[in-house]
């Protein structure tokens, strides 16, 4: 299982905040919140904490359990 | 902009005039000596004074180096990226700030040979060398004198990833240059001396040790846990185990090929290719661990 996130979607949905003001926010590189986006890098229960707080949702909004497919 | 600043901006610009004129100046000096030495003639004791400004432009050339590079990485802190034209300012300010302990080495190895009537083969290698630091003096005065473009700058950075990814890229330079040149010395095992070892590791770890300071400085300001971000800890975690790997089968094929000699030449530089080695694959790691995602 795999960790999916809509944190594009929810910078976007946020006045289009970059990368680097939400890294900002979070105390994170840019480079860390790529990485994050592109589904390369699984976010600490603090940091996925520190994001669903800055967009003020829950936490399942934004993450969410990706199934992956076993050849069977 | 701030007063310290411009002040820097200044004394950078007045270094990289000084620097560019002496490099032409040096040029004619050498037109005018390496016909006399080359074929053995006498040279006058104010043809050797000559030999002064020549290190007079070095030792300006080094400060406008260190000013240079400075003023990169601080550009580099707040940059949105480190772009091709930003590596290449790394690249050629890191060389050029090497090939000047070059230049003295080759220069008084020409003296040497002068004096004991040897040929001077240096010379082919002094004028490129020069060429491509008076090009990226420069480049550089240039950049000082117009400013670094602030267009592609970001106003605030909390947590900074660009010093982290230069200290890298220089290691990489360090790196393969320390390595490049302990392997280089297997082929000359009788040229090989301590000395020189000691020297050559100083030399290439200055630009490294510079770097790391730089980095260091900016860290200073905030608390030691929070020196990285998660997934930079990942990323140099990752990296160490990779270096770890890597250095063990490299010492380990170096072990081997000198098995039957190991009080030989390899007994001098099993050091230096550990320390390179590690820090060519420790900065290689972080910069394709960053890089990949």
């Amino acid at each position: 299982m795999k960790l999916g996130n809509h944190l594009r979607k929810y910078r976007f949905d946020h006045d289009e905040i970059t990368q680097q003001d939400l890294a900002n926010a979070v105390g994170v590189t840019r480079l860390t919140i790529h990485s994050i986006e592109k589904g390369k890098f699984n976010p600490s229960a603090l940091l996925a904490l520190k994001l669903v707080r800055f967009f003020k949702v829950r936490f399942e909004d934004i993450f969410y359990l990706v199934e992956e497919r076993t050849n069977e | 902009m701030k007063k310290p600043e411009k002040l820097l901006r200044s004394v950078s610009v007045v270094l990289g005039l000084a620097s560019t004129a002496f490099f032409v100046i040096d040029y004619f000096i050498f037109t005018r000596l390496r016909p006399k030495m080359v074929n053995f003639e006498a040279v006058s004791p104010a043809e050797e004074e000559l030999m002064n400004w020549v290190g007079i432009g070095l030792l300006s050339f080094l400060a406008f180096c260190l000013l240079s590079l400075f003023q990169t990485a601080k550009f580099l802190k707040n940059a949105r990226k480190i772009t091709l034209f930003s590596l290449f300012l790394i690249v050629s300010g890191v060389l050029s700030l090497l090939f000047i302990l070059g230049d003295v080495a080759l220069l008084s190895d020409i003296g040497k040979q002068y004096k004991h009537g040897l040929a001077q083969p240096e010379w082919l290698v002094l004028y490129p060398v020069m060429a491509f630091q008076f090009s990226t003096a420069i480049i550089f005065t240039y950049l000082h004198f117009f400013g670094f473009s602030k267009e592609k700058q970001v106003k605030h950075i909390a947590r900074d990833n660009n010093i982290f990814l230069v200290v890298q890229y220089v290691g990489v330079i360090c790196g393969l240059l320390g390595l490049t040149s302990s392997s280089l010395r297997f082929l000359f095992p009788g040229a090989t001396q301590q000395v020189h070892i000691v020297m050559s590791l100083i030399t290439l770890l200055m630009p490294y040790a510079l770097a790391v300071g730089y980095w260091l400085i900016t860290k200073l300001q905030e608390e030691h846990r929070q020196w990285y971000d998660e997934k930079q800890i990942q990323d140099i975690g990752k990296s160490a185990f990779l270096t770890l790997f890597l250095s063990v089968i490299l010492m380990g094929v170096v072990f081997i090929i000198n098995y039957n000699n190991l009080s030989g030449v390899v007994s001098l530089l099993w050091f230096p290719l550990y320390l390179f080695s590690v820090l060519l694959f420790f900065s290689l790691g972080n910069l394709y661990l960053t890089g990949k995602d």
